[in-house]
C-alpha cells in the first residue's frame, strides 16, 4: 500500500522547500495553498482532468494518514482543493506538519510512479521544475 | 524484389515524383511497419485522417505509432484524449510498447485532455482549446481520442447541426494550420454512409478483428485516401511489443516474374535424381515434393539445403512439423553439418508453429530470414504443416498468399523446395491435397511400392516446367548419406504408380540380385 520511498520522500520534501520554504514556520503562508501541488494540479489536470486529479489526490491522502494519522482530518473537495491543513497546522507541530505534508506529496509521487512509471514521473516533475536537479532513479520503486 | 524487412518507421519521408505544375505532397512515414507500403508509400502530410473501428482493435496504438514516428520538438505532436482512454491509462500501457519514447513525452509528444470541457458541454472552449495549443506549440500532428464520443456526448445535448458545425470548423483550422490530423473513435462501418465526417476527412483507415472459431483475426482497410493509389483490401494486423504491424496483401513483392533465361542447374545433393531432372532444378524454380510419411520428403530437402551450402548458397528452412533441433541432428546423422552453417550465418531454420499465426505473418517471418541471410535456396517442410500453423481464419487465404510469395520469390531468382505429405491409396498417384501444382514449376512423387513382399521406395517425375526430364520410376533407399537412388533393376514391371506392380511377362531367369534393403528375417523358418 506505501508507495513512498526514501527517495521519493527526499524529493518531496526538497520540492515542498524550494517552494514553501516557510512550511515549517508558524508564519507560513495558509496552509490549505500548497504551492507544491498547486503547481502539479494543471499537469495532472491535463493528464487526468479533474475528476481523475481529484481521485489521485484523495488517494494520496488517505495513504498518507495510514502513516501520519493527524492527516485524517484533512480531505480533498468536489473541486479538487485540499481541506483541513489550515486547521491542523495550528493543532501540530511545525516539524511535524513538515513531515506530513512530504509523506502526502511522497504518495502522490509514488502514485504516478504506480501509473505511469518513474521516467514519466520523472519527466513530469523535471518539466515544472528544471531548476532542481532530480535522478530518474530517485523515482525508481525500490524500498 | 523489394526488400521484405524494410522498416517503414526506418525510413525517410519520400517526395512523390509530380509534373513541374503539380503540388508537392510528402509522404510521412507512419512508423507502423507494412503500413506505409498499403498506403503507397506513406501517409500525406496535412492530411485530416479518421482511424475508425471497434473497441481493442489496435486504433490509439496505431495513431500513438505515428504520433512518436513524426513528432519532434519543434513540430510536436499534440495528443488530444476527449471522454476516452485517461491520458494516465493511456500512458501506462503505451509505454509497455517499444516504440514509445519516454523522452519524447512532455516534449515532442504532448497529451493533452479536454474531458472536463467536453462534460461541460462547452464545444466552443474546446474547439478553442484546440487552437490555442496547436498555435502555441507549433503542432505537426494532432489527435482527437476518441472523436465519435466527444461529437455523440455533445450531439444529445446541442444538436446534430451544433456538432457539424464543430467539426466543420475544425477540419477549417487544421486543414490551414499545416498539421496531419487524425480523429480516433469506435465507428462502426454503417455510420460511414451517413456521417458527412467521412466525406469530409482525406483518409479513412479501418480497424477490425474477427473470431473465428478459437482465434481471433485482425484487419486494416484503407477504406479512403485522397491522392494516392494504395493496396486494396483487407490486410492481416498484428499487435505484438512494438506495436501494430500491417501485413500488405502483397507483402510488399514484386510479383513480376524476371527470370533470367540463362537459369544454371542447380544440384538437389542427389547425383541421380538430378541426372533424372536434367541436370539439376533451375535456379528460380519452384519444386513440390510430394509423398507419404516417410518416404523422404524432409531428407530430400536438407540434402537439397545442403548442397546449396556447400555451393555457397545460403538457405533457410521454414519447419512446421519437427522441432529444429530434430532436423539438424538428422542432418547430421546423414553428414550435413547444418549447425555450422546456422553458426556462420548461412543457414537460418525457422520454426514456425504457434497457433493463430496469420499466413501473412509466417511469410514475413520467411522474407525476413531471406533477406538477414541473403538467402538462394528455401525449404518448406511441409505445406501442411504451414497451413495447420494457422488460424483457422487464415487458412481461406492460405494458396492465395502462397501464390504471391513463391511467384515473387522465385522471379528474384530463389529456388524454392516444398514438401507436401500425401496418402498413398493404391489406386491413383496424388500429387497434393491442394491445387497447388500451378505454384510449382516441378513435381517431385515419391511413393511406396510392394515388390517381392517389400514395401519399397519409388520416386518419379512428374513435371518440369523448364525442360526435358526423366521419365522413369526409380526405386531409392534412405541410407546413412540420406535419399539414393539405386540402379535400375531387372525386373519387369508394370503399373508401379499404383503402388502395386504386375509383373510384365514371364518371370525372366536372371542374376541373382540381393533387394537393395535386406528382407526381415523369420524367426523359426
Amino acid at each position: 500500500m506505501n508507495k513512498t520511498t526514501p527517495a521519493l520522500r527526499k524529493i518531496a520534501k526538497r520540492l515542498i522547500l524550494f517552494e514553501w520554504p516557510s512550511v515549517a514556520s508558524s508564519a507560513s503562508a495558509a496552509a490549505s495553498e500548497d504551492p507544491v501541488i498547486e503547481r502539479l494540479r494543471p499537469r495532472l489536470r491535463r493528464l487526468m482532468g479533474h475528476g481523475g486529479t481529484r481521485a489521485l489526490l484523495a488517494r494520496a491522502l488517505i495513504m498518507a494518514s495510514s502513516e501520519a494519522p493527524w492527516l485524517s482530518a484533512a480531505f480533498v473537495t468536489a473541486n479538487g482543493d485540499l481541506e483541513g491543513f489550515e486547521r491542523l497546522k495550528s493543532e501540530i507541530a511545525p516539524t511535524t506538519f513538515l513531515e506530513g505534508r512530504v509523506i502526502f506529496l511522497a504518495q502522490l509521487l509514488g502514485l504516478l510512479v504506480t501509473f505511469i512509471g518513474p521516467t514519466l514521473t520523472s519527466g513530469l516533475v523535471g518539466e515544472i521544475w528544471p531548476h532542481i536537479a532530480l535522478k530518474e532513479r530517485d523515482f525508481g520503486t525500490e524500498q | 524484389m523489394k526488400k521484405p524487412n524494410e522498416t517503414a518507421g526506418s525510413r525517410r519521408p519520400e517526395r512523390r515524383r509530380t509534373g513541374p505544375d503539380k503540388v508537392k505532397i510528402r509522404l510521412l512515414s507512419t512508423g507502423v511497419r507494412g503500413f506505409d507500403e498499403i498506403l503507397g508509400g506513406g501517409l500525406p502530410e496535412f492530411s485530416f485522417n479518421l482511424i475508425g473501428g471497434a473497441p481493442g482493435s489496435g486504433k490509439t496504438t496505431l495513431v500513438h505509432q505515428f504520433a512518436f514516428a513524426n513528432a519532434t520538438p519543434e513540430r510536436p505532436a499534440l495528443y488530444f484524449t476527449v471522454l476516452g482512454e485517461p491520458v494516465i491509462k493511456m500512458l501506462r500501457y503505451q509505454q509497455q510498447f517499444s516504440f514509445f519514447d519516454e523522452a519524447k513525452v512532455g516534449t515532442a509528444v504532448r497529451f493533452i485532455n479536454l474531458s472536463d470541457l467536453v462534460l461541460e458541454q462547452k464545444l466552443d472552449a474546446v474547439l478553442e482549446e484546440i487552437i490555442a495549443q496547436v498555435t502555441a506549440t507549433n503542432a505537426g500532428v494532432v489527435v482527437l481520442d476518441s472523436f465519435r464520443t466527444l461529437v455523440r456526448k455533445v450531439a444529445i445535448v446541442l444538436g446534430e447541426l451544433e456538432v457539424q458545425a464543430f467539426i466543420h470548423r475544425l477540419a477549417q483550422f487544421l486543414s490551414g494550420s499545416e498539421v496531419t490530423a487524425f480523429l480516433v473513435g469506435e465507428y462502426v462501418e454503417e455510420e460511414v454512409r451517413d456521417d458527412p465526417l467521412f466525406t469530409m476527412v482525406d483518409g479513412i483507415f479501418w480497424l477490425s478483428q474477427v473470431t473465428e472459431r478459437n482465434s481471433v483475426v485482425r484487419k486494416l482497410q484503407v477504406m479512403k485516401l485522397r491522392g494516392q493509389p494504395s493496396v486494396p483490401g483487407l490486410h492481416t494486423v498484428s499487435i505484438t511489443g512494438d506495436g501494430l504491424q500491417a501485413f500488405s496483401r502483397t507483402l510488399g513483392l514484386d510479383t513480376t516474374p524476371a527470370k533470367s533465361s540463362h537459369r544454371k542447374r542447380l544440384s538437389v545433393g542427389v547425383p541421380e535424381l538430378d541426372a533424372m531432372l536434367g541436370g539439376g532444378i533451375l535456379e528460380g524454380d519452384s519444386v513440390l515434393v510430394a509423398g507419404p510419411s516417410g518416404t523422404g520428403k524432409s531428407a530430400l530437402a536438407t540434402q537439397f539445403i545442403a548442397e546449396g551450402l556447400r555451393h555457397g548458397e545460403p538457405g533457410i528452412m521454414a519447419i512446421f512439423e519437427e522441432r529444429p533441433p530434430s532436423y539438424t541432428q538428422r542432418a547430421d546423422g546423414f553428414g550435413l553439418k547444418l549447425g555450422a552453417a546456422e553458426k556462420h550465418g548461412t543457414l537460418e531454420v525457422l520454426y514456425l508453429r504457434p497457433l493463430d499465426l496469420s499466413v501473412d505473418e509466417t511469410m514475413q517471418a520467411i522474407l525476413d530470414a531471406i533477406q538477414r541471410v541473403g538467402a538462394k535456396r528455401l525449404v518448406i517442410d511441409s505445406l501442411v504443416g504451414f497451413e495447420m500453423a494457422l488460424a483457422p481464419g487464415f487458412r481461406t487465404d492460405f494458396r492465395e498468399s502462397l501464390y504471391r510469395m513463391i511467384g515473387a520469390l522465385t522471379g528474384a531468382g530463389i529456388t524454392i523446395l516444398s514438401t507436401v505429405e500425401v496418402e498413398d491409396n493404391f489406386t491413383s498417384l496424388q500429387f497434393s491435397h491442394y491445387a497447388i501444382s500451378f505454384l510449382t514449376d516441378d513435381i517431385i512423387r515419391l511413393r511406396y511400392v510392394e515388390i517381392d513382399g517389400q514395401l519399397r521406395k519409388a520416386m518419379v517425375i512428374i513435371k518440369m516446367r523448364g525442360g526435358n526430364h526423366s521419365k522413369d520410376i526409380r526405386e531409392y533407399v534412405i541410407t546413412e548419406t540420406g535419399v539414393t537412388v539405386i540402379p535400375p533393376r531387372h525386373t519387369d514391371y508394370s503399373k508401379l504408380s499404383t503402388g502395386i506392380p504386375r509383373r510384365s511377362g514371364p518371370r525372366r531367369a536372371q542374376e541373382d540380385e540381393s533387394p537393395p534393403e535386406p528382407k526381415a528375417t523369420v524367426l523359426g523358418a
